[in-house]
């Protein structure tokens, strides 16, 4: 029913979506997965007319729908269940539903009883038939889905895309909505799924496509792709290798960094639950979890960038009430997973921003270390930003967040979209920092076999909570089968 | 049928009172008060005219003056120019046609791009019109301003029973396009453009379809106005304080209500009038209570009677 | 000769748009907020000078130091009246900030004009010129003020470009204009940066304002017209473009000078504006826009 073929997706430099080929019939269900920046949410939009592909097609019933609007998309027979709910806050759960069903014509000036009847209808059958007349706010999280599903397939449509379908659910609600979505497929319609997490899919999709840096990588079974040798490379980083580490440093007395029982929640979504970890002077503590575990948010709670119940101590001291920005002076430093670089200013300039409270003799000292551990940003230091590497951006965000002297350098999916062979310039890098400072990392990675060889502790976490804590060795025989 | 429960509505409440007590003024009033709420009433059909343009496609005209304008003038410049010949209800209504064609002149450019750049092409286009009707000034009387032979009625009360029929029923019309499903799929467009096209929606068409709307009913009051007031002037019909005024009283009364907009812009000129006393400050106040509006009471009116004083 | 005199004038009066436009593009690039008080305090400022030369005695260069101070002060109001609050607000969602901050400086900047019909009466004033007389150059009279203008606005703009390209403090500026969650990241406050911002749009304003007070004079009424040829130049150059803004206001400001001199100048503004409608429907993001 729907074919794609070499479907590329370019934004200006960057190239979102390369020659991506897959297809899915009716009465199927075709999982894409891959991490973030993997580009499968982008070949979601492509096809549903959200953004226009750069090259390629997309058939829908043998008809080339690529660079349709989407409004002649979704009257053709195709129905988009968005990541983040976007409700009409204002107009009850039936009016929402009911916008779904109207006709795109201008004189629609009297409300209908069909429509009422048929909004009705597909309420109840997704289960909302209790919250018609409420508004979007007073609503739990999981009937905000539900009203996503329920606009998506008001229409009756004949492929149904659905992006991230079990992202903030709770495992009762995940099997209630897996159910919701075989229906459709028992119902004759195709289900394309886009999820960042095999797992969570697996049990749900007929075949699946894994995606990497815009590229398709696997195709199959979801248990095939699973044990596809590239996806364990590229999403766990290959096989589970005992590197020689580095001597622990002593690890005792009062921790350095105390997080007690945060939660936080966007919106609705409880995306981080009842975690509680600790760091200690010199210790490096690695969290490792799946895109959408639940890393980030906990890192820029403990940044002071989101707001989060339960506690964080720093040497001490609850963080509460600083700014980020304090948070930030007081030595624990991030360096996030969007890198937050200045694009348009050179490399030179980043590095010294990040250096901004330093005296110029010490600021020529502290970027000379620099240069020394990250031999390729001297050579390009009037370089802007904006036009370097993955890589080389990458190390020039760790560069300019190790400018600022941190205590804590807090590290999120450093290798996330890079090619393996900056990885080991990565890890030499952080052996090298390891072994010349008293630096204390917490670093947030998908990739477990990159930071293993550097961990002195470990924590897993899955679906915002943590699931398990304790040292490399025993990882791989504890926790390893569990993690994908 | 839809259920009565929209009889029941706050804004529709709000609106009904407001139409008894309106109906009972010519009883009390003076010709002064008269006058001063038929005024009032046109500015109300200026300001629910551009609700249904923010509140429900959700883009901020900063130009209204730029449609009323052009209906004013127009209407006011075939009557200058044609009379005996032309009866001024012909005049009325070429002004609101006009206007319509302004609307959408100004839309196509206005609807391809987003946010600060839409509020801005609609300023500039009552630049524009102010610049041209000031150059044009033997057409259009200039800065001095036009006047026109005929006037609708020389009698306030028959003037003020005209304004408010003709509030109470563009502001019917305009509160139930609101409500109906062409008013649910506006502000869908409105609030989610991405969306409304992923539910089938061709928002580009909605959103010009609020605006000829809302086109043709400020086109049709301006022209109205010019008949009542005799004249027609950069003043009263075109200048950007004019346009702001009418934007606060929008949300003075309550974004998205409709109603509210009415509400806002009596409540608005009659608190001019009270502090017309004050003689220069008066402006400068009423600007300040505005400010204090939007910077505490962004709900509005009716938003405060709703008890609503949460983020949507 | 005329040439001569159109390029001189057209120069000097470009360069005054050159000014309180690169300021406009500062707060817009910085804090994200299109400032539609900016002629009030352009006026205010030179109405301030004005006062403290006629009223208090003062020296002009004493009274240009105060329009300065009291233009400063009401740019720094600004910030803290009309756009710190908005930007606060839990009760405004965040798609519709723009459009509230928008309406509260375009109130703000009534009631700044108002209040100085109310304090001063809207006739216009003169501000005492520094510089007086008349020269010669080019086989052409021309007060001095007006080489004066030119040489002022240009020193002012290239203060400016050293402060943001070669000094610490600058180049934090530049930053949190290009992201500011990078420049939180690296311990810098923006609610500093943000005051910085306004702080420097202040003197930007009063000065553009206060030259503008001694070449043409300026009232109440001038208030409207000036911030509309200020976010004109802007939109024509391209939001967020500074090089941009300074290429259009040359460009409006010879479109006015060789209008006024060839026309009318009561035609004045209608090429440049005709020239916003054109770029407009061709080319909604302006000249150099990126955004």
């Amino acid at each position: 029913m729907l074919e794609v073929e070499q479907l590329t997706k370019r934004f200006g430099g960057l190239v979102a979506v390369k020659n991506l080929g897959f297809s899915v019939r009716g009465g199927e269900i075709l999982g894409l997965i891959g991490p973030n920046g993997s580009g499968k949410s982008t070949a979601m939009r492509c096809v549903m007319g959200v953004d226009a592909p750069t090259a390629g097609a997309v058939r829908f019933e043998g008809r080339d729908i690529a660079g349709l609007p989407s409004h002649k998309v979704s009257r053709l027979g195709v129905g988009l269940v968005f990541q983040h709910s976007r409700p009409l806050n204002r107009q009850t759960v039936l009016e929402n539903i009911k916008v779904a069903l109207i006709p795109d014509r201008l004189g629609m000036l009297l409300h209908s009883a069909e429509i009422d009847d048929r909004a009705r209808a597909i309420a109840e059958r997704v289960g909302l038939g209790a919250v018609l007349d409420r508004k979007p706010p007073t609503l739990a999280f999981a009937d905000l889905r539900r009203m996503e599903l329920a606009k998506a397939i008001a229409q009756h449509p004949k492929l149904v895309l659905v992006d991230e379908p079990f992202a903030g659910l709770t495992a009762t609600e995940v099997a209630a909505f897996s159910e919701l979505i075989a229906e459709f497929r028992a119902e004759g319609r195709a289900v394309l799924l886009v999820d960042h997490n095999v797992k969570s899919v697996a049990a749900l999709v007929d075949r699946a496509v894994a995606m990497y840096l815009g590229e398709k990588i696997a195709e199959g079974t979801a248990a095939e792709v699973m044990r596809d040798e590239t996806v364990r490379r590229v999403y766990l980083g290959g096989a589970l290798v005992r590197a020689a580490r580095d001597a622990a440093p002593a690890a005792h007395g009062a921790p350095l960094l105390e997080v007690r029982d945060v939660e936080v929640r966007y919106g609705k979504a409880l995306a981080v639950q009842g975690v509680s970890l600790h760091v200690r002077e010199g210790e490096f503590v690695a969290l490792v979890g799946l895109n959408g575990a639940g890393k980030t948010t906990l890192f820029n709670a403990i940044s002071g960038l989101v707001r989060h119940s339960g506690e964080v101590r720093w040497a001490g001291a609850p963080l509460a009430g600083l700014t980020p920005a304090a948070i930030a002076r007081g030595g624990i430093v991030q360096c996030p997973e969007t890198r937050e670089l200045f694009g348009d200013m050179t490399v030179r300039e980043n590095l010294e921003l990040g250096g901004h409270r330093l005296e110029p003799t010490a600021l020529a000292e502290r970027l000379d270390w620099l240069f020394d551990l990250f031999p390729i940003l001297r050579e390009r230091t009037g370089q802007v930003a904006r036009t370097l590497s993955g890589g080389e951006q990458q190390m020039l965000a760790i560069a300019r967040a190790l400018m600022m002297e941190p205590r804590l350098l807090i590290l999120d999916e450093p290798t996330l979209g890079l090619a393996p062979v900056i990885l080991e310039t990565l890890s030499n890098a952080l052996h090298r920092l390891r072994g010349s400072t008293r630096l204390t990392v917490l670093l947030g990675e998908q990739n477990v076999t990159f930071a293993l060889p550097h961990a002195d502790r470990l924590y897993v976490i899955d679906h915002g909570r943590l699931a398990w804590e304790g040292e490399p060795d025993r990882f791989e025989t504890e926790a390893a089968d569990a993690y994908l | 049928m839809a259920p009565p429960s929209w009889l029941r509505s706050r804004p529709v409440v709000a609106g009904l009172v407001i139409l008894a007590l309106g109906a009972c003024v010519p009883l009390v009033g003076s010709g002064y008060v008269l006058g001063l709420l038929t005024v009032a009433f046109y500015t109300a059909v200026f300001a629910m005219a551009w609700d249904l343009l923010f509140g429900f496609a959700g883009e901020v005209n900063f130009g209204p003056t730029f449609l009323i304008g052009l209906g004013a003038y127009t209407a006011g410049i075939l009557d200058a120019r044609l009379a005996p010949n032309v009866s001024l209800w012909l005049c009325v209504l070429a002004g609101a046609a006009a206007a319509v064609i302004g609307g959408v002149v100004l839309a196509l450019p206005a609807l391809r791009v987003r946010g600060p750049y839409f509020g801005l092409t609609t300023l500039v286009a009552v630049l524009m019109l102010q610049n041209m009707v000031v150059v044009f000034a033997d057409l259009t009387g200039g800065e001095i301003g036009l006047s026109v032979p005929d006037v609708m009625s020389v009698s306030a009360t028959a003037n003020y029973w005209i304004a408010f029929g003709f509030m109470a029923v563009s502001g019917a019309i305009l509160y139930g396009l609101s409500r109906s499903p062409i008013g649910l799929v506006l502000q869908a467009s409105g609030q989610d453009p991405v969306q409304a096209g992923a539910l089938g929606f061709n928002v580009t068409k909605h959103k010009l379809f609020a605006f000829v709307v809302s086109a043709f009913f400020s086109g049709l009051a301006g022209a109205l106005m010019v008949f009542y007031m005799g004249t027609a002037s950069v003043g009263t019909f075109v200048d950007i304080s004019v346009g702001v005024q009418i934007i606060v009283a929008a949300v003075l009364g309550g974004r998205r209500t409709v109603i509210g907009a009415a509400i806002g812009a009596v409540f608005l000129i009659a608190m001019g009038e009270a502090l017309r006393p004050l003689g220069e400050l008066a402006t400068l106040i009423v600007s300040l209570l505005a400010l204090l509006v939007v910077l505490f009471f962004p709900d509005g009116i009716l938003g405060m009677l709703q008890g609503r004083s949460r983020r949507d | 000769m005329l040439a001569w005199q159109i390029l001189i004038d057209g120069f000097a009066i470009g360069s005054l748009y050159a000014l309180g436009a690169t300021g406009f593009t500062l707060i817009f690039g910085v804090s994200g907020v299109l400032n539609l008080s900016h002629g009030a305090i352009m006026v205010a400022a030179a109405v301030a000078a004005w006062a403290l030369a006629g009223l208090a005695g003062a020296g002009p260069w004493a009274a240009a130091l105060g329009g300065i101070a009291i233009g400063v002060a009401l740019a720094t109001l600004t910030y803290f009246v009309t756009v710190r609050p908005i930007q606060r607000s839990p009760r405004v969602a965040e798609a519709e900030k723009e459009i509230f901050i928008l309406t509260a400086t375009l109130l703000w900047g009534i009631i700044i004009s108002e209040a100085i019909a109310y304090l001063f009466t809207n006739n216009a004033k003169t501000v005492l010129p520094i510089v007086e007389g008349v020269v010669g150059w080019f086989g052409v009279r021309t007060p001095a003020n007006e080489y004066f203008t030119a040489a002022v606005c240009w020193i002012a703009i290239g203060l400016l470009w050293l402060l943001v390209n070669r000094t610490r403090h600058g180049k934090a500026l530049l930053a949190a204009s290009m992201n500011p969650r990078g420049v939180t990241l690296l311990g810098i406050e923006l609610s500093r940066i943000h005051l910085a911002v306004w702080l420097i749009y202040g003197v930007l304003a009063s000065v553009a304002g206060i030259l503008l007070g001694m070449f043409l004079g300026v009232s109440s009424y001038s208030v409207g017209p000036l911030t509309a040829s200020a976010f004109s130049i802007v939109v024509l150059g391209g939001l967020g473009s500074v090089s941009g803004s300074l290429i259009a206001a040359y460009v409006v400001g010879y479109l006015e000078t060789a209008t006024a001199y060839l026309i009318s100048p009561a035609y004045r503004t209608i090429p440049a504006l005709l020239l916003l409608v054109v770029v407009m429907y061709l080319r909604p993001q302006g000249l150099f826009g990126r955004r």
